[in-house]
This record gives C-alpha cells, structure tokens and sequence, in this order.
C-alpha cells in the first residue's frame, strides 16, 4: 500500500533534493506544499501519513505547522528537514512533535537511517 | 530572477545559498556555543558603483569593523565580513577571551570570523555543486569604518558584481554579523554551469 | 612519475623545503615534524615523535593555540594568522644575527585539515612560514609613509600660513593704494580749495563793503533829480535790487558752508590715508625703500627685477609715510614701463645738504610732449578708466612739501628716471597759511 508523502517547502529546488534523496523502490504517493497554509490544508483534508517539513518558509513557517498540527491532534509523523541546522533548533522541533530532525542537504543514508529506526520503512 | 543566471539556476543558488549559510551557522554556533538567527540569505546583481549601498543598507548607519577572504577555484570571488562596532566586546567574549582585546587581539578575532563563515558558507556551496574551492589567508579590511568605506568602487577590479548576503545574529550578546559573499560577473558563468550540472543531478 | 616518485617528492618538499612543516592528532600528539623545525626548535622529529605538542613546549600560549586547532579538527576548514597580529607561534632566533632589527622570527602560519576517506579530519598540519624579511620591509614602509604624511600635513599647514601672509600683504597693498589715492585727492583738491576759500574770504568783505557803498548811495538817492530817482527806480525794479541785496549775503554763507563741508570730505579722506601732518622724522631712505619694495613686491614681481646701487647717504628729516608713497607710485610705474619684463634700478646718494633717490626703469621710455606735462594733475597716458592720474601730481607735491625736487629725465626706448632730491633738514612751513590751515587736520 502506498504511502502518502507531503514535501513541504518554499523552495521547488529543495523539494527536489529530497525527492532525490528518498529510497529509490519506495512506494509512495507524494504531494508536494509550498507554504505552510497549503501545508495545513492538505493535511486537514486527512490523507497524509509521512510529512517532510522545512523551517525557513514564509508566512506559517515550519514551527507554525508543528503548532496548529500539534492543536488537531498529530495525525500525521512529522520529520523536519532543514537548512538551520544548530543543536537548539533540533530540540525545539523534536519538542513540538516532530519524530527527526534531518539536516540539509540531505544524505540518503541518513535518511533511511531514520526512516527504518522508526519503522517506516522496512 | 539574477542577470546571468535565468530561473532555475537562481532558484537553486538560493537553495544552495540557503544550506551553505545554515552550516555556517551551525559552525558558529558550535564554536560559540550560542545561538544564531540566520536572516533569508538575499541574492541581487549589484553595480560596483552601488555597492557602497549595498553594504549600507545591509548593515545601517552605524560604525563597523570588516574583514574580507579571497576564494578561488570552482568559481573566484572574495567573502566579506561586516560587523556592527558596538559588538565588538560581544564578540571577544563569544571567541573565548577575557575582559578587553588589544587591537592585535580584535584584528584576529575579526580575520577568525571571515575564515570560518566564509569557509563554511562558500565550502557548504561548493560542495554541493561538487567544486574544488581554495581559499587565501584572510585580511583586515578596517575598524571603526564608515559602512560606506567598506568598499571603495574605485578600486574594484570590476563592474558588477554577484551579492550573497546573509546576516547572523547572536541572540544573547545582540551581535550582529553581516557576511557578504561577492563574485565578479565574469565568475558568475562559471558558477552558471556548475548550476547547471547541479540541477541535472536532480 | 609514478606513485613511488610523487611519494619521494611528497616527502622531499615537506622535510627540505625553508618552510616549517609539522601535524598534530585531536589529542594535540606531534605525528610530523620537518627538517625546518628541526633546526629551529632544536629538537629532531626522532626525540618527538608521539610527545604532545604543549608538553614538549610548554611556551607556546597553549589555550589559544588549543582553540585553534581544535577549530580544524571541527570545522574542516583551513585555519589562518599572521605576524601582523600574532608575531609568532614558536619563539625562535631570527635569520638576521648580524643585521638584526627584530627580536625573533616573525611568521604566518596555516593551519590544514588532514581528512581521511570519510571526511573526518584525521590530522591538523600546520605550516609555518618565515616573514621577518617582508614584515620589516614592511614596518619600514609604513614608517616611511608616516614621516612623508606628517611633512604633508606641515607643509600644509605651512601653505595655509602663506596664504593668509599674502592675503594680509594683499591687503595692506590695497589700502596702501586706495591711501595713496585718497592723499593724491586730498592733496589736488587741497589746493583749489584753499584758493576758493581765500577768494570766498575776499568776496565776502568786498560785498559788505558794497553794500555799505549802497546804502550811503540810496540815502542820498532823495537829493537826485526825479529823472534820475525814476531811472534808479526802473533799474531797482528791474534787476530786483531788493532780491540781489537779501541774496547776495544767503549765496556768500551757503558757498562757505559748501566750502566747509567740502574741506569736511577732505578732511575725511586724509584722515583715511593717514597723511600725519605732523609726522616729521628722522629716517633712513634706504630702509624706506626696503619696506616699499617688500610691500609691492608681489605686484611688480613678474614684470622687474630690482637692481639696488646704495650710496649710504646719511639720516634725512621727512615723513616717513609719503615719502613711502611717492616711492611706491615711482616703481609702480617703472614696472608698467615694460612690454615684458625690464630693470628697476634704485640708487641712493648725498649732494652737498640734500640727499637724493633715483629710480630708474630700462622700459618705454617717455615722448617729449608727455615728459612736459607727466605731473600735471588728472594727466595720464594710461586708457581711460585705468589710474587717476593724480599720482605723479602727488608725488610731486608731497616732494615739493619736503622742499624737494621730483625731476624726471626719459628717452623714448631707453627707459625713465625719477629723481627725488630732498633736503636733509626740515626748513620752515609750507606757501600760504590759508592752505595750511585747510591741510592740518584735527587728529
């Protein structure tokens, strides 16, 4: 069954880097948001099980998503990937919900790293 | 869109941009064990003879020390350090000195910064576009400058030049540091093409 | 060259090469240590081998130099400093025992991150480099470029002084001239004055001894016949006898009250060329010519050159301050003598109880016409608008004063002298009392 993805961020060249950087035989539906009120939108309309979340957008940032997903009860996991990537940035993220914290660029490596710890991908 | 490079290859310089300064600022952080507010890093194609300006309008109207580094390989350009007058002690005390620097002291601690923000920021680029960058001991622009003498049109070697500007703020001690990375317009094809070879990747 | 070849050139470099060449471990264990160390540390890479760095060394500032590398060793980027803010890391000798000019070795030092497969950095190599020789050239050259902007700014502030000197001499020379002009009117108009005064004086008692002609005359006017009391009358009438007599009186009083008011402005403007009257003195006439030289050198500079021929004639008893003037008017004038440039040649000399002054230009030269009325007043040869032709006049009467003699002797093409023969002593007052009382002036 495929997974249903949301990339999140303001930048289509990063959204781009981290489509490239996801395991290659994945099966995945993705949808793709470039700003956190679109971001918001999809996920009320209640199919998005996996969201990659930038930090740095404009309007609803990274942090502003958390907060309103926190609010509606956390349907979905939540891993930010984001440029800003010092140790308090990381603790606040994983504060507000986020499951990882994954810097930029993004290493494929890692990232599957994260996606097996958490048993999301097998 | 930035003249001479057209859409995509701006929006992935900003991309780029953006990621490059992040580590910077994870550098800094590391070193300083604070914490950095990293502005939108700001791209624009600047007039030589503006960027007096350019400088300016980045950092306002007040006194401020810089230090500059020169980079070259890849793609050639110089890396430009401006920080506010008033941060000075700020500063000395986030490098890990006691009480009040002598100008020796001051002098190194600006050229310390240039080298890890300009390393970090203009490595962080480089190599995600897989460049060879090289990188010149750094030197001393000036202290207690007027933001408008940081540059001097007149003996640039150049007519325009590619601005990336970012600026770092140390929350605690109110530092502010502006870091201004500078190519030549006659770098910016070369910069162009590995651009173009990044995005191919995608 | 092959892989053993770059290894044995590898090796070559960093052992042989005049720069210091050393790593160390995260643990700060010395793990290189080139020739060049070797030999100025005196300690050999053999004795060093695994030692930690600060042990071995315990001068070097240690938790500077630990932050550093440590920096490296984090941020996988190069690392720099310089002698200009660091003098040196390691405190040795020199290369200059015999030339000296510094206490050690100045030196730029970089600090490299060794990284291994992974990109982790494995090793920092610094390198050290000898500066001594450029850093001195250097400190000399600022030195240089100091001493230079402070003659700058002396000479500066030197200019700035001279400018205000030539202003002020600028100055004076304009109010010397604008002096010499207001005495040259007062003197002209001194003369006429009087003389009107005089004959206003005169006038004035010849109608009052009319009017008392007149009034024995119309007293007896009843004893005439009616013929000749109707033809009185008719002329009466006519000219208005009545109005002539009243106005005769008015029109005498208003022309002295226009004379007064005239010797007023006169009075004025002697006051403001500062012609003392009284300022008889004992003077050297060389040193008067000195001081008028100095004060229109700037104005004849470019057109003569002055020849001075002193005789050393003794002390002569003048007003300094005309004589000045009639000095000045004379080299003025001998310096518009010359198409270009020419001579003034200034001579001084005793005759018998006189002491004279020639100057003498080798300019244009006078015609014969002019040379018979040059000190007339108002005379001039000059375009209209330039001059006042009242200078030579002046001179005239201010030698004349002196009981002197101004005489001029000129050949068209040759040049012009002017001499000033002026008595050694300062006989009795000047010509008439009236123009004397309309010269002296209340100070």
């Amino acid at each position: 069954m495929s997974v249903s993805v949301l990339i999140v961020d303001d930048s289509p060249i990063a959204r781009k880097m981290l489509k490239r950087a996801l395991p290659p035989d994945w099966d995945i539906t993705i949808q793709e948001a470039s700003d956190g009120a679109q971001a918001i939108d999809i996920y009320r309309q209640g199919s998005v099980e996996l969201m990659f979340l930038d930090l740095t957008m404009p309007n609803i940032d990274g942090y502003g998503v958390l907060e309103v997903l926190q609010a509606e009860g956390l349907n979905c996991i939540v891993i930010v990937v984001s440029a800003d990537v010092q140790p308090q940035a990381r603790e606040r993220v994983l504060a507000m919900g986020a499951i990882a914290f994954i810097p930029k660029p993004v290493n494929p490596e890692g990232l599957q790293e994260v996606l097996r710890q958490y048993g999301i991908l097998v | 869109m930035i003249k001479g490079l057209n859409e995509d290859q701006t929006a992935a310089l900003q991309e780029l941009a953006n990621i490059g300064m992040g580590q910077a600022g994870n550098s800094l952080a590391r070193i300083w064990k604070e914490f950095v507010h990293l502005s939108i890093p700001r791209i624009a194609m600047v007039d030589a003879s503006r960027l007096p300006d350019l400088i300016l309008g980045f950092v306002g109207d007040t006194a401020v020390s810089a230090s500059r580094q020169a980079f070259h390989g890849g793609f050639r350009g110089e890396v430009l350090v401006v920080v506010t007058a008033k941060d000075r002690n700020g500063l000395a005390q986030l490098m890990g000195f006691e009480g009040q620097l002598d100008a020796a002291e001051r002098e190194e601690v600006l050229l310390d910064i240039v080298n890890i923000l300009g390393g970090a920021c203009v490595g962080g680029i480089a190599q995600q576009v897989s460049a060879e960058i090289g990188f010149s001991a750094p030197s001393l622009i000036g202290e207690d400058l007027d933001p408008l003498d940081v540059i001097n049109p007149e003996q640039l070697a150049i007519d325009t030049a590619l601005s990336l500007e970012v600026c770092f703020q140390v929350e605690n001690r109110s530092l502010t540091a502006h870091l201004v990375i500078l190519l030549p317009n006659n770098e910016v094809g070369a910069l162009a093409d590995l651009l173009d070879q990044f995005l191919c990747t995608l | 060259m092959n892989d053993q070849h770059n290894t044995l050139l590898a090796d070559f470099i960093v052992e042989r090469l005049e720069l210091g060449v050393f790593a160390v471990d995260a643990q700060f264990n010395i793990v290189l240590w080139n020739r060049f160390m070797h030999t100025h540390s005196g300690k050999s890479a053999q004795s060093l081998k695994g030692s930690n760095l600060f042990t071995t060394f315990p001068e070097l500032p240690e938790s500077w130099l630990k932050r550093k590398i440590e920096s490296v060793f984090e941020l996988g980027n190069y690392a720099f400093t310089s002698w200009e803010q660091r003098a040196y890391l390691f405190r040795f000798k020199h290369n200059r025992p015999i030339t000296g000019g510094v206490e050690a070795m100045l030196q730029n030092c970089t600090f490299l991150p060794l990284k291994d497969e992974k990109g982790k950095v494995e090793f920092v190599v610094i390198t050290l480099q000898d500066c001594t020789d450029n850093a001195l050239i250097q400190q000399r050259l600022a030195e240089a470029i100091t001493i230079s902007d402070e003659e700058r700014r002396k000479q500066q502030e030197l200019i700035v002084k001279l400018e205000d000197a030539k202003n002020q001499l600028f100055q004076s020379e304009k109010l010397a001239s604008i002096g010499q002009l207001a005495a040259g009117v007062a003197h002209e108009i001194n003369n006429p004055i009087g003389f009107v005064n005089s004959n206003l004086g005169t006038l004035e008692r010849n109608v009052t001894d009319l009017m008392k002609l007149m009034a024995v005359f119309e007293s007896k006017e009843a004893e005439l016949p009616e013929a000749a009391q109707q033809e009185l009358r008719k002329i009466k009438k006519d000219i208005d006898f009545e109005y002539v007599k009243e106005d005769l009186a008015d029109l005498i009083n208003e022309s002295k009250e226009g004379l007064g008011h005239v010797r007023r402005i006169v009075a004025d403007l002697k006051d403001f060329s500062r012609v003392d009257q009284s300022g008889w003195q004992i003077a050297d006439l060389e040193k008067c010519i000195d001081t008028t030289l100095n004060v229109v050198s700037n104005e004849i500079r470019y057109k003569a050159t002055v020849v001075k021929e002193y005789g050393h004639p003794p002390l002569v008893e003048c007003i300094p301050g005309q004589i000045n003037q009639v000095l000045m008017n004379l080299v003025v004038n001998a310096s518009q003598a010359f198409p270009e440039r020419g001579q003034i040649t200034l001579r001084t000399g005793e005759e018998g109880m006189y002491v004279w002054i020639e100057v003498q230009d080798d300019g244009v030269g006078i015609p014969p016409e002019n040379l018979q009325r040059i000190f007339e007043p108002f005379f001039t040869t000059k375009p209209v608008g330039t001059g006042t032709g009242l200078g030579l006049s002046v001179c005239y009467n201010i030698v004349r004063k002196h009981e002197g003699e101004l005489t001029v002797r000129s050949e068209v093409g040759k040049g012009s002298c002017f001499r000033i023969l002026l008595p050694i002593f300062h006989g009795k007052m000047g010509e008439s009392e009236e123009l004397e009382a309309a010269l002296s002036v209340p100070q």
